[in-house]
């Protein structure tokens, strides 16, 4: 029976595949091959390297902390939570142009917006206009969900409701008279959040989708009002509101707030002294967080970063120093043999 | 077989009781069993060698499978995922895969089983005569009872351990033939006892049969082949009995046409299953390190989670109290419940370091492997190459990679068991070449002798012409001794005689000399027949004296038609060459012949004649009559009067007999020595043939020294045999190269010496240790539980692994026992296929099957395995690190997506590919450096520490993908997701990079390159391709709008592809992430003697077998007489206890045996009719 077994096994091919034949190609490692390989990486990371640093040192950046723990800081005056509408201001000089487009963030450091629950405490049905879910948001935004008289939240969830509400007026000093700078805060978010991720409610006016539901207790406006000044700026698609949900990955982050590109400060800011205006209204040295300004031009590789660079040179030059060593051990230990 | 039967004392009582023709009293004392309950006493005989039932097959199979670590884990991870509050992913996505993975494996378990049953029920279903209420009826062997009476036909197989009660032949003598048990092919005659000989040969009717009611008390069942002791006690009588009276299951019962015993042990109480062993699950050497390691992994994942865990309670009691936004999250609960459920979270988080992928992917890579086997056409044998090896066992394959001990049967694996007449030197003249092979030799033109039947292989003219030439009267002596001295009996078949002999060289040597003209006709018990030349000559047999392993050699004193006395004798070397006559003419050139011989590993045997006078004899008989008399001292006596007689000798030449060797046996076993392997023969066989063997074989070298007995005895005694072995080797002058010494000696043990093993427990290890020393173990008259003893202290005492190689049911136990078994199939019974984990239809196939197969399997899983676990662990560890930066609140660092298709989709393929393609070097590289075969017995590319450093590269490697991209994205304006995506790319980055490195990693041998096919290219770039395919997908607008939450990065893919920020990073951190390895691989590629660089490079020819010359004086001549064990069967020749038909039918001079059979009339008869006679004398 056994016999029979055998034979009846389908005989297979004598192809490449079963008889494991495959061509193939063995590259042949040797020394001579991978020392120069070893440098040539190295130095590919360090040219890459000089060209990340030397654009990354092109950038200028202004960096302001306005939290106003410092009691010499303008700010300090609404380091107190309970002041309500404390404005304060925040006044720099420039002593040369400040090369444009400047953009103009708001920083928070020690600031978790990448903890779990904060991040999964939003209704994503509710943000992509559906209203079912203004009615009744989904559990994730528990305790943000209904307030005290079971009305629905909208927009729902810890994520929302702690949106940055801080507002800045930069001012520029001429003459003793303050011009006003003008930002730009078209196109700041992401365009797919824009348009795809997040939707207002097909409903004009945009306030009736909203009956019968109550803003986020931080809110000092509703989502609907959010720009008075721009009637498509709102709702759920407020460009602060998007950039705000777009959540950090790491504790000290920066968030997009303005852009300067218009009129006189197209080409940037020009050398004198400014004044920022600051609607302190984000508590934040209860977690002993930090609030700054930033601002910053930008290159083909996006804002400052040194250490992209920096990493990349060390990185470059640990593989040639490498490949010098393996050179060394090569020439000691194996030359005199290798005939 | 366990420990406790072995160590039976066999004094032990008398206590098992059988009562004859009584079924009543047997079958209520039967064993059964319900549950874990047993009772009764008397065993069934069905043979059950299967393991599950319907009831039991499931908590059985689930029970074995549980044992494995990883799969209690992943049942832990099912179970968790069912809790909402912790689960992150659907409960299914783990679940289905259990339980596949589950399923499959008890399937397989299953069919083998029912494989198992089938073979059993066949066995279950052979018929068999049983006795029942007065007549033979044919039933079944399941059906067979202790105490029924069995009648056995010819070529019959024995159901049960039966006691002869009386046979069909003269003296109630049967024969068996033992080769499953023993692996001998001789015959074995056992005697019934004269008591139920007489009453039942008188009138053996079913009557006298039924009425027998003796009863049979004797030892419990137990696993000693050789031994019995009972007694039979019948009509008021006490019988002894012992094993001579005993047919065991499992021998045939061969030239007799019935014999008729008593059922005594059945079933599972007969000593061949008492022998067999239990079927056992073999666990390879990786796995246990793996299921080590997963062990640890998981037990570091728990560590990790706890700690994370702690981490996520405090971070809530300190901070995030703080944060009204974070604090309203946690929704009251105290930090201690958090962290209560973090841990389960970051448990669920961390698992994909332990994935159950790897599991499967594991399980095809195996089931691959095995097809590979079967597949490779090198390895197919039988007719038509008709036969394919085959991989029963499919998840051993790696081991195959790593065997450090080759344990090898000998009968039917090692030789053919077929015993060639190649040689022989007459007058010292050397006739015939052993350096063709048998098959090559051109066939002598035989047709002038009408007995001639083929078969002779000692293809030499000049010797056929100068015996037809009538001039050389010491060739035709010669080969009359070779028609004469022997205890060889002929039946007469279709008018051919057909040799029986207990010994297969004294066939062999009987045929050579039937087919040069000496034709053996037929023995009496006085008388031999020989027709030589075709001339018909009686010679009266006066004396002859038999064969023991003492006095290796035989003698037959005849007297000749023309009434002269001749003694022929034949035997060792040493023996007769020390009982020449004084000026023995040739001497020096028989002795060159015996040397030449002796090289081409032929057995030899001297030949010699002696002219005795007519008073000499009259006066030897004389006393030997005297001898035979006395009670004192009468073995000495005999011994001396023997010694008397068989003085004086003229040398007439020597013979050599090739014991044909499988095909290829010397070049494997030549190959495996130089991969490193200890290969060991153990065979039932007796101690010379296996010496001989082992010579021949290549597995001793010609100037190998033996120790056995009492040398070793005094080795193994002595406190620390290895020094008292070194010391001894500074002392003796066989020592050339001190350092090689060991190398050049071999141990041989038999299986009495090996059965005191048990009374001294030390023994074992100190045997062990000379072993490790020497260059071989020849393991002779071992029973086939003693095999799996060897196998077991060979486990005991080291750590390699180990493969056994049989063919018969007695190599059944050894197979199952060793690390891996392999069955040779195309044998008769097939039971060692039935149980073997490979099996092949050659014994030379094992070099591809080791070499080859082996090799790469061990390669390719231990680099898959290293490379699965570097690719999972540093996937699942980043989430530590990340932990630190969202409050230890089990966030994922990856899109959901990610995760799941990480290891399906993006990094799966190339992985497989490795593990199925990778090949360091080709296949004829393997074969022509079998040294690179030591890699996997040293465990080089497997073990504790290199895994250790493959986790720590794993360790370090999760590190930089974390802490590079947040260098870059501290205190920047990238979010979270475009992070998830940048980490994603990085890992993917360094997943490629390190499988196309990982293939040299690890060792410093010559395994530097790794081995491209266009699958494996087309693997990477797809699984990579896959990736920037997948993400765009899951990252797509459409399905976002699906399903939200399900696909919750819209537009993700979108914005990072076009940042140059993400790829900068991605680039630096993979790069980063491998550097380590990278440098450890390249130095290692600078550190490797470039001599070895060669081996990829320059083609070897075959290995060579060294033909190191024989140092005259140190030569060890292998004569040997094949004989089975102890005496001959002269006795019952000289008592004419065996003579039936040994005559021609047409002979009607009715001086031959009584019961003269009128088999086949053909034309043969009439070639017979013509010879002319010579009477004989009386």
């Amino acid at each position: 029976m056994m016999k029979e077994e055998l034979e009846t096994t389908n005989r297979p091919d004598n192809t490449a595949f079963t008889q494991q034949r495959l061509p193939a190609w063995q590259p042949m490692l040797s020394a001579g091959i991978v020392i120069p390989g070893f440098v040539l990486i190295g130095l590919a990371f360090i040219g890459i390297g000089v060209a990340l640093f030397i654009t990354s040192q092109n950038i200028t950046v202004l960096e302001k902390d306005y939290t106003g723990v410092e009691t010499t800081s303008d700010c300090y005056k609404c380091s107190n939570p309970s002041d309500k509408n404390c404005t304060c201001k925040l006044e720099f000089s420039l002593s040369t142009l400040f090369e444009g487009p400047v953009f103009f963030y708001y920083g928070l450091s020690n600031y978790f917006q990448s903890q779990r629950s904060y991040g999964a405490s939003k209704d994503e049905y509710q943000l992509s206009g559906d209203l079912d879910y203004f009615k009744t948001p989904i559990s994730a935004c528990s305790p943000y969900q209904y307030d005290a008289n079971q009305n629905p939240i909208v927009p729902c969830g810890s994520l929302a409701n702690s949106m940055f509400n801080d507002t800045f007026k930069l001012y520029q000093i001429v003459n003793g008279t303050k011009k006003l700078v003008p930002f730009d805060g078209k196109g700041i978010a992401w365009w797919t959040d824009y348009n795809i991720k997040y939707r207002n409610p097909s409903v004009t006016p945009l306030k009736n989708a909203f009956n019968g539901t109550v803003k986020p207790s931080f809110w000092s406006k509703p989502a609907y009002e959010l720009d008075t000044s721009d009637p498509s700026n709102n709702g759920f698609v407020n460009q602060d509101f998007l950039v705000w949900m777009r959540r950090a990955a790491l504790p000290d982050f920066r968030k997009l707030y303005r852009r300067i590109t218009e009129g006189d400060y197209a080409r940037g800011l020009p050398a004198g002294n400014y004044s920022l205006e600051i609607a302190y209204n984000y508590p934040v040295l209860s977690f002993g967080g930090r609030k700054k300004v930033v601002f910053s031009n930008v290159s083909w590789m996006g804002g400052k970063n040194q250490f992209l660079g920096i990493a990349y040179l060390v990185v470059g030059s640990l593989c040639v120093v490498m490949s010098m060593v393996m050179l060394i051990v090569y020439a000691k230990f194996k030359f005199p043999e290798d005939d | 077989m366990t420990k406790g039967d072995t160590t039976t004392n066999p004094e032990t009582d008398i206590t098992w009781e059988v009562r004859a023709n009584s079924r009543h009293f047997h079958k209520h004392r039967q064993k059964r069993s319900f549950l874990c309950f047993r009772w009764g006493r008397y065993a069934d005989n069905v043979v059950r060698s299967f393991k599950y039932s319907p009831l039991t097959f499931l908590p059985l199979t689930l029970y074995e499978q549980f044992q494995r670590v990883a799969n209690l884990y992943f049942l832990l991870m099912v179970v968790m995922q069912c809790v909402p509050a912790i689960s992150s992913i659907p409960w299914y996505t783990t679940t289905i895969p259990l339980v596949i993975v589950l399923s499959v494996r008890g399937l397989k378990d299953l069919t083998n089983d029912l494989a198992r049953r089938r073979s059993d029920s066949q066995i279950n279903r052979r018929p068999s005569d049983v006795l029942i209420s007065q007549s033979f009826s044919p039933s079944q062997w399941k059906d067979v009872c202790v105490g029924d009476v069995l009648r056995i036909h010819k070529d019959q197989i024995i159901p049960a351990d039966l006691l002869l009660l009386c046979s069909s032949e003269p003296h109630s003598l049967c024969y068996v033939e033992t080769a499953d048990i023993d692996g001998e092919t001789n015959l074995k005659y056992r005697q019934a006892l004269d008591a139920t000989h007489t009453e039942m040969t008188s009138d053996p009717t079913e009557q006298t049969l039924a009425a027998f009611d003796g009863i049979v008390l004797c030892e419990e069942p137990n696993c000693h082949l050789y031994n019995f002791r009972g007694e039979l006690h019948w009509r008021g009588e006490r019988h002894p009995l012992d094993s001579e009276h005993i047919l065991l299951r499992g021998t045939v019962l061969r030239n007799t046409d019935t014999a008729f015993g008593m059922a005594i042990y059945t079933g599972s109480d007969s000593k061949i299953l008492r022998n067999v062993g239990r079927l056992r699950v073999k666990m390879t050497q990786i796995e246990k390190v793996l299921n080590k390691v997963v062990i640890g992994i998981v037990l570091f994942i728990l560590l990790m989670a706890l700690l994370l865990a702690v981490g996520s309670g405090v971070f809530q009691g300190r901070v995030s109290s703080q944060i009204e936004v974070l604090s309203a999250l946690t929704r009251g609960n105290s930090p201690i419940y958090t962290a209560f459920l973090t841990f389960w979270s970051y448990v669920i988080l961390l698992s994909p370091a332990m994935p159950m992928s790897l599991y499967i992917t594991f399980e095809m890579i195996h089931v691959l492997h095995s097809l590979f086997i079967g597949w490779d056409v090198e390895m197919r044998g039988g007719v038509e190459r008709s036969i394919p090896a085959q991989a029963r066992n499919t998840s051993l394959n790696e081991e195959l990679g790593q065997v450090g001990h080759l344990l090898s049967d000998k009968t039917g694996t090692l030789t053919q068991n077929r015993l060639l007449f190649r040689q022989c030197c007459i007058a010292g003249d050397i006739y015939g070449d052993a350096s063709i092979s048998a098959e090559e030799s051109q066939t002598l033109d035989l047709s002038w002798n009408p007995f001639s039947c083929g078969g002779l292989y000692l293809s030499d003219q000049r010797l056929v012409d100068k015996l037809r030439g009538q001039q050389c009267t010491q060739s035709r002596q010669f080969l009359t001794t070779l028609a004469l001295c022997h205890t060889v009996m002929t039946e007469w078949k279709n008018g051919a005689p057909v040799y029986q002999a207990a010994s297969p060289d004294e066939e062999a040597l009987v045929g050579a000399a039937r087919e040069l003209g000496w034709v053996f006709i037929s023995r009496t018990r006085d008388s031999l027949t020989v027709s030589e030349l075709g001339l018909k000559r009686h010679y009266q047999l006066l004396t002859l004296l038999d064969f023991t392993s003492q006095r290796r050699r035989m003698s037959v004193l005849v007297r000749e038609p023309e009434g002269g006395l001749k003694l022929y004798c034949k035997g060792a070397d040493i023996v007769i060459l020390e009982r020449l006559q004084k000026d023995c003419p040739h001497l020096e050139s028989t002795e060159r012949a015996l040397d030449l011989f002796a090289q081409s590993s032929l057995r030899t045997l001297c030949i010699a004649e002696r002219t005795v006078s007519e008073a000499k004899w009259e006066e030897w008989s004389k006393t030997m009559a005297q001898a035979v008399m006395t009670t004192r001292n009468r073995d000495d006596m005999l011994e001396r009067l023997h010694d008397d007689m068989e003085r004086d000798l003229k040398l007439l030449g020597v013979t050599a007999i090739e014991d044909r060797l499988q095909d290829e046996v010397p070049e494997t076993i030549s190959m495996l020595r130089q991969a490193g392997l200890k290969v060991w023969v153990l065979t039932g066989d007796k101690k010379e043939t296996v010496v001989n063997i082992g010579y021949a074989c290549r597995l001793l070298d010609p100037d190998t020294r033996l120790l056995e007995g009492d040398e070793l005895r005094q080795l193994l005694q002595s406190p620390d045999p290895e020094i008292t072995f070194s010391k001894g080797k500074e002392t003796e002058l066989w020592c050339v190269d001190m350092e090689r010494a060991g190398e050049k000696s071999a141990l041989v043990l038999t299986g009495p010496e090996l059965a005191e093993f048990d009374a001294r427990p030390e023994w074992g290890a100190r045997f062990m240790s000379l072993a490790g020393l020497c260059q071989s173990v020849l393991c002779c008259r071992v029973t086939p539980g003693q095999k799996a003893d060897v196998v077991t202290l060979v486990r005991k005492n080291t750590t390699s692994i180990i493969m056994a190689i049989g063919d018969g049911a007695n190599d059944v136990n050894m197979i199952k026992t060793a690390h891996i078994g392999v069955g040779l199939a195309g044998v008769e019974g097939g039971q060692a296929v039935q149980n073997a984990d490979y099996t092949l239809a050659k014994f030379s196939f094992l070099q591809r099957l080791l070499l080859v197969h082996g090799r790469w399997s061990y390669r390719r899983i231990a680099v898959f395995l290293r490379y699965f676990l570097y690719k999972t662990c540093s996937f699942a560890l980043v989430h530590i690190w990340f932990g630190f930066f969202n409050g230890f609140s089990a966030q994922s660092l990856y899109e959901n997506w990610f995760i799941i298709l990480y290891t399906v989709f993006y990094t799966a393929m190339p992985v497989e590919c490795l593990g199925i393609f990778e090949q360091d070097v080709s296949a004829e590289c393997s074969l022509s450096w079998p040294e690179l075969y030591k890699v996997g017995q040293r465990q080089e590319l497997f073990n504790t520490w290199l895994l250790a450093a493959t986790l720590l590269h794993a360790f370090y490697t999760s590190l930089v993908l974390f802490f590079m991209p947040l260098g870059v994205f501290y205190n920047s304006a990238l979010d979270y997701q475009t992070m998830a995506v940048t980490v994603s790319i990085a890992l993917l980055f360094s997943a490629t990079i390190e499988v196309k490195r990982v293939g040299g990693h690890g060792t410093d041998i010559i395994l530097l390159t790794r081995h491209w096919t266009k699958w494996s290219v087309a693997a990477m770039c797809v699984s990579f391709g896959l990736f920037f395919v997948c993400t765009p997908i899951t990252h797509s607008p459409k399905l976002f709008e699906k399903s939200p939450v399900d696909y919750y990065f819209p537009g993700v893919s979108q914005n990072a592809f076009p940042n140059p920020v993400v790829w900068f990073t991605a680039l630096l951190t993979a790069w980063t992430a491998v550097l380590p390895s990278f440098t450890i691989h390249t130095l290692n590629i600078i550190l490797t003697n470039p001599d070895k660089h060669r081996v990829h490079i320059t083609k070897h020819g075959p290995v060579e077998l060294q033909k190191s010359g024989f140092r005259r004086g140190d030569c060890h001549r292998r004569s040997s007489y094949a004989m089975s064990q102890g005496r001959g069967i002269g006795r019952l020749i000289t008592s004419g206890a065996s003579h039936r038909s040994t005559a021609p039918p047409v002979d009607r001079r009715g001086t031959l045996g009584e019961n003269v059979t009128l088999a086949g009339q053909t034309q043969s008869d009439d070639a017979l009719k013509n010879i002319p006679e010579i009477g004989s004398s009386k």
